[in-house]
């Protein structure tokens, strides 16, 4: 009995602590889980609103992929990988004809992506069924290909881009204001009035692009834009003609500097012709001045600037008997003194400054479709011009980011003609349409021969030291065109029918945007 | 018996010792149930905070949403009816009608820093109005009792009509407790502005919705955009492009332990990608 007391004692203390040990780790389980609950619940709200941001960015990349590869500048241009969908240039895409650009990441069936990410949205817009009997092309998007496939980490969560033509019905939106949105036709884009039409003579036709971005926990999202080519104008202009006042535009300013003109002394012939001609080189209506020159003169007076301009063209050359050059120098009605040398008063207030003037150059560089010509020898830039093809029905905007030699070319260009550097021009080359020479503002020559001319305008503007910085300060500095006084060569005739022709296409532009609800 | 008795007697408990014991196994469990009952007021409040900000954040991803869908479809798409393409992606209030915009923070009723009108359409597509879909106003107001409920409404657009006149009757309760506009709010016995410097510097009340614009009239454009207020002549909501939005949020009940009311702060940015008009 005695032996077994204290055993019966030390059980009954031993069950207390257990219960209560028990008790007080139940406890705290209770406060350990709620707060796991709660803390859970808390990261899943942050989540929610995260995976809602980033799948919209996912699809947004998704159409904006597509729509940069639309250009036909782009390095990976559908153009030159998916020659099976690109419509040919000036046809358009046919209703029906569907192409898909497909991004499967490493975790997807890339054979079936159809059939893990379906498509329901189309046959919502263009009928059911109709994705059935469309023509269903696919490529594949840049990070399946070289070199972005190679990178150690997933692309963006978008699985395909659709893009489609759109019509009426597919819009659902009388664009033809018949009172019904019934037209199944194509849909262009009239980029001066900016309305739709049913009339492929309006402007480029006008794509949808929709992608779809499925994140792996699943959260989805379905973006659209419907987009179209337009043209790139300068700022206040919806084309760039009325910014050629004169068929030899210069800029200048009171203090910024002075404009330089200097024609071929020797050349009787050399004239700068303000006349409006057609693209076949008859008269026009529309004179603009032979030399106009633009900038910011105020305390000051440009008259010493035009006399200079005016005193570069010789009073008598080429003969016997010899004829005096300065009657060459024809434009604007009412009559004016000839030469025909001008102050542009009304050019616009938005295209004054260096910086204004270089930006617009920097739009154009950036946006247009263009091809650029290497740098290098003179030989090496004139054959890539003649590699372009241009012709009266293909104008192409031809931008040299630097100097461009055409000494000895001989060749005809057609198109926009941006040169940032110094412009050797050639008097045996013809150029058909608008030659902008922005930032260094230089033109010159080294080859004499031959009697060719620029039919369109030409542009000189001063925006940037010999270094290539951009000048400050709201004056502009004087461009420069000077010429060897044995240069042949016609000269320049002002032909806005060239100039229109020579309008920059700028890429895809959005002209609507909406996410679709699923 | 008296053997055993006697034992049992002296292995007993004294008075003082039982004290001493029960007095231990008193305060041990005061302290667990004190434990349980902050650890339930604390998830209690928990989870009161947790409905307020899963309302805020949700209410934040669709104003984002609506934004970024703001001017859909542009005029572009159809000249015919006004109530199929948007007029504009922010609708305004004195002049809509006219057609003349008013200035942000100048003459415009709305928008404002607490009242914004999106025209947009939200799902051209949907079964239940197809093919007669139409434009939306939708709009976001602070008000109710106190200024501190974020109201929405959303109404079809109408020719001729004032989208801040049509959207008045349909506003309802979106996001509770949105404390931008109320700084010395009292919550507790707190005033925020006291108590969050930070969150409302200088102790004004913190826009829920800021714009930038914009500027046609300039070139180059300016990067990044200016606020509207600061777009001299650009300043209009034809030009709106973001929308950053600041949502702050309190708890209706404060802090247990300081007693302080509880805020979060969300931000985030809605940016119309439709065209200028």
């Amino acid at each position: 009995m005695r032996a077994l007391r204290p055993i019966r004692k030390r059980r009954n203390e031993a069950g207390i602590a257990l219960l209560i040990a028990i008790f007080v780790l139940l406890l705290i389980s209770v406060v350990a889980i709620a707060l796991l609950v709660s803390s859970n619940t808390e990261s899943a709200l942050a989540g929610n609103y995260r995976s809602s941001t980033g799948v919209y960015y996912a699809a947004l990349a998704g159409v904006e992929e597509a729509r940069a590869r639309m250009r036909t500048n782009d390095s990976n241009s559908f153009k030159n990988t998916w020659p099976a969908f690109y419509p040919a240039p000036g046809a358009s895409l046919p209703i029906g004809t569907v192409g898909y650009v497909l991004n499967p990441s490493p975790t997807d069936n890339a054979g079936a992506m159809f059939a893990a990410y379906p498509d329901t949205e189309y046959d919502k817009e263009f009928g059911p069924g109709q994705l059935n009997a469309a023509n269903v092309q696919t490529t594949q998007s840049v990070w399946n290909r070289n070199p972005l496939s190679g990178l150690p980490f997933a692309g963006p969560f978008y699985k395909w881009v659709r893009i489609n033509a759109i019509s009426e019905k597919s819009l659902n939106l009388d664009v033809d204001a018949d009172g019904q949105a019934d037209s199944i036709t194509p849909l262009y884009y009239d980029s001066a009035n900016r309305v739709f039409s049913n009339n492929p003579g309006v402007g480029s036709q006008a794509l949808e692009f929709t992608a779809l971005a499925v994140l792996p926990n699943g959260s989805q999202k379905l973006l659209q834009y419907v987009s179209a080519t337009a043209t790139i104008a300068p700022p206040g202009f919806q084309t760039i003609t009325p910014m050629f006042m004169a068929a030899l535009t210069l800029s200048g300013s009171n203090g910024g500097g002075s404009p330089a003109f200097q024609a071929p002394a020797n050349n009787a012939v050399y004239a700068v012709q303000g006349v409006n001609h057609d693209c076949s080189g008859n008269p026009a209506a529309g004179p603009v001045a032979a030399i106009g020159v633009f900038g910011d003169y105020t305390g000051g007076s440009y008259n010493s600037d035009l006399n200079a301009i005016a005193n570069g063209i010789p009073t008598s050359a080429g003969g016997p008997p010899p004829t005096n050059p300065q009657l060459n120098y024809t434009g604007n009605t009412p009559p004016h003194a000839l030469p025909d040398v001008e102050y542009l008063s009304a050019f616009p207030g938005t295209l004054q400054s260096p910086a204004q003037v270089d930006a617009f150059a920097q739009d154009i560089i950036q946006n247009a479709v263009a091809s650029f010509v290497p740098a290098g020898s003179a030989g090496t830039q004139q054959a890539y011009l003649n590699s372009l093809g241009m012709s009266p029905a293909n104008p192409v905007t031809v931008i040299a980011s630097g100097d461009l030699n055409l000494t000895g070319w001989g060749g005809t260009g057609y198109g926009l003609l941006l040169v940032t550097g110094t412009l050797v021009y050639d008097p045996s080359a013809t150029w058909n349409g608008a030659v902008l020479v922005i930032g260094q503002g230089q033109v010159t020559n080294v080859d004499h021969g031959q009697y060719q001319q620029i039919n369109g305008a030409v542009f000189v503007a001063k925006t940037r030291d010999a270094g290539g910085n951009l000048l400050g300060g709201s004056r502009i500095a004087g461009g420069s065109v000077s010429f060897d006084p044995p240069m042949q060569g016609n000269g320049i005739r002002y032909s806005s029918c060239w100039v229109q022709k020579s309008q920059p296409i700028g890429g895809y532009k959005i002209l609507s945007f909406h996410e679709v609800s699923q | 018996m008296k053997f055993c008795g006697g034992v049992n007697r002296q292995r007993g408990f004294t008075l003082i010792e039982l004290l001493v014991a029960l007095g231990i196994f008193l305060l041990v469990i005061g302290a667990a149930f004190t434990l349980l009952s902050t650890s339930q007021q604390r998830y209690r409040t928990e989870s009161q905070v947790l409905n307020s900000f899963q309302e805020a954040r949700l209410g934040m991803d669709q104003m984002v949403r609506d934004i970024n869908d703001a001017g859909f479809p542009p005029p572009s798409f159809a000249n015919v009816d006004p109530t199929k393409v948007t007029t504009a992606p922010f609708g305004w209030q004195p002049g809509y009608t006219v057609p003349a915009p008013c200035q942000i923070g100048a003459t415009c009723f709305t928008p404002t820093d607490f009242d914004i009108i999106i025209e947009t359409e939200p799902n051209p597509v949907d079964p239940a109005c197809f093919p007669n879909c139409q434009v939306q106003w939708i709009r976001y107001q602070l008000a109710g009792p106190n200024g501190t409920t974020l109201m929405r409404g959303a109404v079809y657009k109408q020719a001729a009509h004032d989208p801040a006149v049509d959207t008045s009757s349909v506003l309802v309760p979106f996001v509770e407790n949105v404390v931008n506009n109320s700084p010395n709010l009292q919550i507790g016995q707190f005033q925020l502005s006291v108590a969050y410097p930070a969150v409302f510097p200088g102790g004004n009340p913190v826009p829920i919705f800021q714009y930038t614009c914009e500027q046609p009239s300039v070139f180059p454009p300016a990067s990044p955009l200016p606020l509207c207020v600061n777009a001299g002549p650009d300043n209009s909501p034809l030009n709106i492009r973001d929308v950053a939005i600041t949502l702050i949020v309190a708890d209706p009940s404060p802090d247990t332990v300081t007693g302080r009311p509880r805020l979060v702060q969300l931000e985030g940015r809605g940016r119309r990608i439709n065209p200028n008009q």
